[in-house]
Order: C-alpha cells, then sequence, then structure tokens
C-alpha cells in the first residue's frame, strides 16, 4: 500500500482521536496508508499571525526539514491549523531569503556538529520549502479524485443534505494557501458529492465560529456559532460537516451553551469529513467515536439507514 | 572648415544657476570648427532668437549649436530660427545641458566641465552635418473612427463636418454604444437617448460616413497619411440592401438568448435589432444561437420575410480602404459580477450592476421604468448601492477609480426615490469624488433633500437570505458593523477597457497602459494622439470618464484629424536611416529589427532599402548591419567617433 508522510498534530493525537483514527480508516479503504511521522513536535498552531518573524517558524520547518531528509517530498495534515502553519512557514522559506538564512541557521544549530565532521559527506542541507504541503481533503481532490472516491463507496449518503463550514484558516490568506477561492470556495461541496449527499449552501459558510474566542470570550463565540447554526438548519442542512478540530469543538460542543442562550435553538449533528467518508467507504459505526459528540448524529445516520448499503467489491 | 556659432543659455538660473554658462562659452569658442559663441539669458525669447538670426550673419555662420534645454523642447523653434536666416534647419543642433546636466547636478565645477563636454560632442556632430531636406508625404483624406460608442460618433461627425469622408466601424450591429442603455444623465437628468439618437441618425445619414456596423477591423499597415485597413464585414445573414426593417422576423423567432442591450433582464431572438432605435435599423442573425445553425432545422424568419432578405448562406467580407488618420473609441465593459465572490458572484438574482439598473430605469426598458426587481418583480423598498466595487482596491482587483460611479450612483438613488416615494436608497462609498460642474450640488442636493443615507465604509459581503438580499458593511464614521436585509443591491462594478482594446492595440501597434486602458502621447500635452503618429483616441478606451468629457475628448482627437488633412503633403524628418547600395550584402538582418517595417528586400537588386515615410530613425539597424551599408543621415559613424572622441577629451 501507497505511503504518504502524515503529520498528525495535537489535536489528532488527543481530543480528536477519532478524526485521526476515521482518517486512517478512510484512507486504507482508499489504498493509501498515512504514514505517520516517527518524531514530530507541536506545530506551534497560531504564531503565524504574531509579530515575531523567525521564531515561530522554526518548529514547523523542523517538521518540514524532517520529512525532506527522510526523503519524502510530500505531507498530509488533516488539522486547518496544522495545515495553514505548516504551509505558511513553507511559503516564508520559499519566497523571503533573510528568513530561509535565519531559520536555517536555527536549524543547523539543532543538529549535533559532532556528526557532520566525523562524516566525509555533510548531511547538512540547508531547508528550501522542497516538501509540499497538502491537506487530506486536498490529496482527495488533486492527488486521487474524488471520483475515485465515488467508485468505491460502499454506502451512499444519498438523502442527506449536509452543510460544508469552512473557518478561517483552511482557506485564507489566499495568497499563501491557494486552496480553493476563500469567498466561495466549492472544495468542501464537491466532496459531499463525491459521497453523493447534497450540499447545502449557506451564507454563514465561510463565517468565523469564533476560534479561540471561545476561550477568552466565549459569549461572543456563541452568539457567531449560533448564526452559523441557524442558517445551515434554515437552509435545510440535515448536518455540518467540518475538517478543523477547533471548529468542531465550537460548533458541536458550543451547541449546549447555544441552547441555553437562544430558545429558540435546535440542535444538529456535526462530522469530520473523514467520518463521513469513512463511513461511506463501508467503515462500522463503532470505529467513529460519535460517543465523544455531544450532539446525537443519530437523527442524521437515520436519513442514510441501511438503504444506501451497497455490494461493491 | 565650416564656421560653427554657440549660443548658450542661462534659462534664468536653471542652467546658469549649476553651471558656469559664461566659462562654456569661452571654451566653447576654442573648439575646433567654433567660429563664434556667447551666452545670453533666455535664447528661446524673441531677443534671443534674433540674436542667433543676426549672428548667423554677421559672422557668417554655417552652422548653430544651442546649448539649452532638451531637443523635445525648442529644437524646432532654433531650427525655424535658422531657417529664417538662411541655414539648412539640419545645420541646428541643440547640445542639452540642462535635463542632462544642470537639473541633475549639485557640484557646480563638475556640472560646468560635464556641460562643455557636452557642447563638445555636438560641434563634434555639427561639424559633419549634412544639410538635408524634409521628405515629403502625400496624405490620404478619410479617416477611420473605430467604435460607435457616443465618442467615435462625435468623432466622426466632426470630421464629416469639415468634408472629408469617414468610415466608422463598429463590432455590433448598431452605433449607440452604451450610452443608449443609459436611462438619464447626472447632473441634469436629461434622457440619454433623447440627447444621444439625434446624433446616431446624424451618423447613419451625414453624405461623408459610411457607417460599417457589424464589422471588426482586421489589418492596419502603412504609416500616417497612408494607412492600409483591413475590415472585416462579419456576415449578418440578413440582406441589408433589401432588408426594410419591418421587424417580423425578430417576432417571429422562436430562439431565445439573453439580450445583451438589457443586460440579460429580458431575452431576444437569434434574429434581432439591439434595441428600437438602432441605427441601423436592420437585424442580424446571431448565428451561435440560432435554431437553424445549430439543428439544420427552423427558417422560420425566411418564411416570414416577405422580400426573401434572409440570406443564410452569406459569408464574411473583407473590405480594403486606404486611411489617413485612425481615431480609435473602443469604450468600455463593466467587471462581471461573476469576478466578485464577496458579493455573490453573480449568483444572487437582485444583485445587479448599475448598467443593469440603468435598463431597469429606462422609460424603453424591461419594466418601461418602473423600479422592479430581477428575482420576482417586486417593487424594492430598501435598495443598497456599492461604491467601488472591484474599484481602487489594488490587492484584489483594479487600483484605479472609475470616476464616474459616484455621480452615476447618487442619480440611482435619487432616480429611485423619485419613482418609489417610501422607499429607503443606502449608498456605501470610500470617498466621493464630484469634481465637475454642477456635480457637487447635485449630489449635495441628494445627500439633503432626497434622504439617501450615504454610509462610509466598503461592504464585505453579499448573500441572499429567503427573499431577501442581505448585506454586511461597516460604517467607518461609527466604526459600527452595518447589516442590511435588503430588496435590491446595485453595483458600482469598475469600469474596465473592452475585451478587443488589447487585441487591436496590437493591431494598430499603439500602447496600453498597466490597466489596459489605451495610452496618449502625452498625459497632460498630448490626451488624444499616441505615440505613432496618425493614431489618435478618444472615451473610455483611455480611461474612466463621463459624458461631456468623452464627448470633448472626441472632437479634439476628430480637431487633430481634421489639422493633419488641412495640408496637402506631410513633412517627415530626413534624419532617417539609409543603405549604401555597393556595401550591402543583403543579408536582411535589418529587416528582422526593424520596429516599424521601414525596410523591404529589394529582389531585383538583391539588397535592402529603406521606406522613408515609415522609418523613425530609431538606429536599430545601423547597429545590426554587419558590412556598414546602413547609416542613418547626420548621425554616421564619423560623426559618431567624432563625438566620442570630443566627450573624452581629444580632437
Amino acid at each position: 500500500m501507497a505511503k504518504v508522510a502524515y503529520y498528525p498534530g495535537c489535536a489528532l493525537n488527543e481530543r480528536s482521536s477519532h478524526l485521526d483514527r476515521s482518517a486512517r480508516d478512510a484512507t486504507e479503504k482508499l489504498g493509501f496508508e498515512l504514514d505517520e511521522l516517527e518524531s514530530w513536535t507541536c506545530c506551534g498552531a497560531v504564531p503565524p499571525v504574531s509579530k515575531e518573524r523567525i521564531m515561530n517558524l522554526i518548529a514547523p520547518s523542523r517538521i518540514l526539514k524532517d520529512v525532506r531528509d527522510s526523503g519524502r517530498d510530500m505531507l498530509i495534515t488533516i488539522c486547518d491549523f496544522c495545515y495553514n502553519t505548516l504551509k505558511r512557514t513553507n511559503f516564508s522559506i520559499r519566497t523571503d531569503d533573510i528568513i530561509r538564512k535565519r531559520v536555517n541557521a536555527f536549524l543547523a544549530d539543532d543538529t549535533p556538529t559532532r556528526t557532520y565532521l566525523e562524516e566525509e559527506k555533510s548531511p547538512w542541507q540547508e531547508y528550501e520549502g522542497e516538501v509540499k504541503v497538502v491537506h487530506l481533503m486536498e490529496y482527495l481532490r488533486d492527488e486521487l479524485g474524488y471520483a475515485v472516491i465515488t467508485e468505491k463507496l460502499k454506502r451512499s449518503l444519498k438523502g442527506l443534505k449536509i452543510a460544508p463550514y469552512y473557518g478561517c484558516v483552511m482557506l485564507r490568506p489566499f495568497d499563501e494557501i491557494q486552496l480553493d477561492n476563500p469567498e466561495n470556495p466549492t472544495i468542501m461541496e464537491d466532496f459531499v458529492r463525491a459521497l453523493e449527499a447534497e450540499p447545502v449552501k449557506y451564507p454563514y459558510r465561510t463565517e468565523c465560529c469564533g476560534s479561540y474566542l471561545s476561550v477568552s470570550s466565549p459569549d461572543a463565540s456563541t452568539r457567531l456559532c449560533y448564526r452559523i447554526l441557524s442558517s445551515a438548519m434554515k437552509n435545510g442542512a440535515d448536518a455540518i460537516v467540518v475538517s478543523c478540530p477547533l471548529c468542531f469543538y465550537n460548533l458541536d460542543s458550543r451547541q449546549k451553551v447555544v441552547l441555553d442562550a437562544y430558545p429558540d435553538f435546535k440542535t444538529i449533528p456535526v462530522f469530520y469529513f473523514t467520518q463521513l467518508l469513512s463511513l461511506a467507504l463501508g467503515v462500522g459505526m463503532d470505529r467513529q467515536g460519535f460517543e465523544r459528540h455531544y450532539v446525537d448524529v443519530s437523527s442524521a445516520l437515520e436519513k442514510i439507514g441501511n438503504s444506501g448499503e451497497r455490494d461493491k467489491a | 572648415m565650416k564656421r560653427i556659432g554657440v549660443f548658450v543659455c542661462h534659462c534664468g538660473i536653471n542652467i546658469a544657476g549649476t553651471v558656469d554658462v559664461e566659462r562654456v562659452a569661452r571654451e566653447a569658442e576654442k573648439m575646433p570648427g567654433v567660429a563664434f559663441a556667447m551666452d545670453y539669458i533666455y535664447m528661446c525669447s524673441e531677443p534671443g532668437q534674433s540674436l542667433v538670426r543676426e549672428k548667423i550673419k554677421e559672422e557668417k555662420l554655417d552652422a548653430v549649436i544651442i546649448a539649452a534645454c532638451s531637443p523635445n523642447l525648442h529644437e524646432s523653434t532654433f531650427r525655424a530660427a535658422a531657417e529664417e536666416a538662411g541655414l539648412n534647419p539640419w545645420q541646428c543642433e541643440i547640445a542639452n545641458i540642462r535635463e542632462q546636466c544642470s537639473w541633475i547636478h549639485s557640484d557646480r565645477k563638475k556640472a560646468t566641465e560635464k556641460a562643455i563636454k557636452i557642447v563638445g560632442t555636438i560641434v563634434g556632430k555639427t561639424r559633419l552635418n549634412e544639410s538635408l531636406e524634409p521628405i515629403s508625404v502625400s496624405i490620404t483624406k478619410k479617416a477611420l473612427v473605430i467604435g460607435g460608442g457616443i465618442a467615435g460618433i462625435q468623432a466622426a461627425l466632426d470630421i464629416a463636418d469639415s468634408g472629408y469622408p469617414v468610415i466608422l466601424v463598429e463590432k455590433d450591429s448598431s452605433i449607440g454604444g452604451h450610452m443608449a442603455q443609459l436611462s438619464e444623465t447626472f447632473p441634469t437628468l436629461d434622457c440619454s437617448q433623447c440627447i444621444l439618437t439625434p446624433k446616431m441618425v446624424s451618423a447613419g445619414k451625414h453624405p461623408n460616413i459610411t457607417l460599417m456596423t457589424y464589422s471588426e477591423v482586421e489589418e492596419v499597415s502603412g504609416y500616417v497619411g497612408n494607412f492600409k485597413v483591413k475590415i472585416r464585414r462579419k456576415a449578418t445573414s440578413v440582406d441589408w440592401s433589401t432588408c426594410t426593417g419591418c421587424g417580423l422576423c425578430t417576432e417571429k423567432c422562436p430562439a431565445k438568448v439573453p439580450s445583451e442591450f438589457d443586460r440579460g433582464l429580458t431575452t431576444r431572438g437569434a434574429i434581432y435589432v439591439p434595441f428600437p432605435q438602432a441605427v441601423p435599423n436592420k437585424p442580424v442573425i446571431d448565428r451561435d444561437n440560432c435554431i437553424y445553425y445549430k439543428t439544420g432545422k427552423c427558417r422560420l424568419c425566411e418564411k416570414v420575410c416577405e422580400i426573401g432578405a434572409i440570406d443564410f448562406d452569406q459569408k464574411d467580407l473583407i473590405i480594403e480602404e486606404e486611411i489617413g488618420a485612425i481615431i480609435t473609441a473602443t469604450g468600455y465593459e463593466t467587471l462581471p459580477i461573476a469576478d466578485l465572490p464577496h458579493y455573490g458572484a453573480g449568483e444572487v438574482p437582485d444583485v445587479i450592476d448599475g448598467l443593469a439598473f440603468e435598463r431597469i430605469l429606462s422609460a424603453s426598458g424591461p419594466t418601461t421604468g418602473e423600479v422592479r426587481r430581477p428575482s420576482d418583480g417586486m417593487i424594492p423598498k430598501e435598495v443598497v448601492f456599492v461604491q467601488c466595487a472591484g474599484s481602487r482596491d489594488p490587492e484584489r482587483f483594479k487600483p484605479y477609480c472609475s470616476k464616474i460611479c459616484c455621480m452615476y450612483t447618487t442619480k440611482h438613488a435619487l432616480l429611485y426615490k423619485h419613482r418609489v416615494h417610501d422607499g429607503q436608497p443606502y449608498v456605501f462609498y470610500i470617498d466621493i469624488r464630484t469634481g465637475g460642474k454642477g456635480y457637487e450640488e447635485f449630489y449635495h442636493n441628494a445627500e439633503e433633500e432626497e434622504g439617501i443615507v450615504y454610509l462610509r465604509g466598503k461592504v464585505a459581503k453579499i448573500f441572499r437570505d429567503g427573499d431577501k438580499t442581505v448585506v454586511w458593511g461597516t460604517d467607518t464614521l461609527t466604526g459600527r458593523n452595518i447589516e442590511i436585509a435588503a430588496d435590491l443591491v446595485v453595483l458600482a462594478t469598475a469600469i474596465v477597457p473592452t475585451e478587443s482594446t488589447a487585441d487591436l492595440a496590437n493591431k494598430l501597434r499603439i500602447q496600453t497602459g498597466p490597466n489596459g486602458f489605451l495610452s496618449e502621447a502625452h498625459p497632460k500635452l498630448r490626451p488624444v494622439e499616441c505615440i505613432n503618429a496618425g493614431f489618435f483616441i478618444a472615451g473610455v478606451g483611455q480611461g474612466p470618464k463621463d459624458i461631456p468629457e468623452t464627448v470633448a475628448q472626441a472632437s479634439g482627437a476628430a480637431c487633430k484629424v481634421i489639422s493633419l488633412f488641412s495640408r496637402d503633403h506631410l513633412e517627415q524628418d530626413p534624419a532617417v536611416a539609409w543603405v549604401d547600395e555597393d556595401l550591402c550584402s543583403g543579408c536582411r538582418t535589418c529587416i528582422s529589427v526593424c520596429p516599424y517595417d521601414a525596410r523591404e528586400f529589394d529582389e531585383e537588386k538583391e539588397i535592402v532599402t529603406v521606406n522613408e515615410a515609415l522609418c523613425e530613425g530609431c538606429g536599430s539597424c545601423v547597429a545590426a548591419c554587419s558590412c556598414g551599408a546602413t547609416q542613418q543621415r547626420n548621425l554616421s559613424d564619423s560623426q559618431i567617433k567624432s563625438m566620442v572622441t570630443a566627450s573624452l577629451g581629444g580632437e
């Protein structure tokens, strides 16, 4: 089975392990393996936003350099924050000579000098942004092709109306990420279609969920989540699909608080895209970690029922 | 040896402030060939010029050098003065000691040394100058105007009225352009069609104007006064010479195509006349959408046409014309809403652009002037107008100001309020720009008296929510975010040059700027001419502008053409390339480097010749010629050698 280097990041290792597991299950069904890096550190999550130019790029550069040094040229991530951090770090290294030199000076410090001196040929090689960072969804769209997913479906999601939620960092800033048009994206809608479900387009799909405001001013986040979720429901959605652990936390767990604050509110199930994917590819319900969701997903799953089961090899 | 006179200008303190002009004159006097030298405060003044004339006679000078400003400014002044005193004008040279010396240096000593060297090089050149005669070129006194909008119509009428024939080429089937689509015009609110159609009719009937609509310029060759132009008359599939314009075919056509003229708010047939006042009022078949051309069946128009004017087999015609001058007036389009993803990407039915709203407001429009929105025909009670939709946004869209939107949006809001008294218009703006006669008063009245709410800020997002169109924006004066659930949104989309502008500019070999608009020769002093002689520009194709400005520019361009045609011959600078027939090997390298197509291969003599009328004297061929056969008049190899020697301090 083909292997692609995989960086899970902190959330997928802990709180969102069901995102990690469903991704591994699904990709296995699709014929490739997410090959977790032997050792990895925190990517730094939000630092690209900070004013500091160099320090925040070192951890992600170290991860990328390790991938390069292991002889691979592509790295898959799933968490939107990891994706954003790694891809933007790469962008800075590729486009800014000074950043590249300074970051590499730090990376050079990491490696015990002795090993260079002892070996005839120095293994040290500057990291120049050689590794291509791809989001799993991007890999499915561009490398594998959504058509392949549709071909391998075991359980069609026909009948399910799904509202994709993009969040903030998956698409922005466009100049550096270049995944899809941040104002009018289609990558998730096309993904939903590949599962034979019906994508629901609603105006709030690219609006902010509050992100880390969940910690510092939860009320603001509650209001934003209420608007996003009710807009999706108003447009007929049975469920929301996300790719980011923080979006998931805000949109799913926060529904408890939204319910208290807005009496007219009704809950709506939230899925990771990998859960829908692995379900559709025939992986069992028991492996999806649905018990970790705040909102019961059965209302959505009933819509598919068993009618969608197919016997495809 | 030649007796050369050198005249050093102070230009007030422009030169004398940095350069010791007296010393330059003293040093010049010592140079070989210089018989006389002096300095004077303003050489270009009348006393300065008469000084040159007097000294030529008194000192029996064979040539003069004026050490002053750039030859771009006063070369012609001094050559005329020299000619008056009996010299050949090409025996007068300019040494530029202002732009290339005094203005760019501050060290007086070094600047003076440099000025002396500059004068020295020109002395070196002038010693070997030949007397030349201007090249005389005949003129075809017939103009071509490309684009039949208000700019093209105005220019064609002005030229035709002064007695010269004009060909007016328009790519659509009717002239009129965007102005025909407009409802009323700011700031006087007179009906656009009412003031335009008389001009269209005049252009259609004028004995000196040949209308070529549904036509495009295919190829242009030649030079000022003597262009050869190929025009493609696209097949209309209707014999216009017999068609009476009865309109029966357009009524019966079963095809439904979104009407370009009505900005897609209505449909037209595949055989159609774009609007009722079209000139010429003859239909064309849009073959891409015609059922017969697509399926091989139908021909309904042929059946209903009583005189048999439908001709399905008609072919494009190429017409060749000889032309003396060309005015390009290709106009504009607006940035498609589909290019604005944050404003609904064209998928929200009640988000329209300014031209569509003009059609809604127009008495001859799809709703005969009643304001009704496209989605369900409801009369909108809250309308949001968004300015700078794509303009003044260098990061994502266009960096420039589209200039007319502040005024037409104010007009839109005002007309809306006049038709829907209980409606509320909102205008989002960055700045309100009302530079124009009566414009500020017009805006002031709209804001103070008519109850239009102006909100200073940009709109972030527009989306559909039920039957409402929600607008999110910021009022930067109060610092608050604003959400309006509107019934209709009108975007003042950025003005862009027409799609064909770049292609046409290539064919004509005229320049365009960074945003694709046609470039003028000088932004202030030559606003209607192109750098290439014989080409002129008018209208929005050159940059966003309103109707009065467009008309003024068109008349300006026409005036330039008329002044060109008022002469019998054109005189061109003879300081161009020539070929020594004995030396030319016929290798043709020069043909490939010539940017002006001025070189031709003479098959009989097997050498290359120069078309002097086309040659601009750029010198590319001289540099490329491997056997020294090509030389430039008054800039020969020996002259350049002499100049280099002088500049290095030798003699």
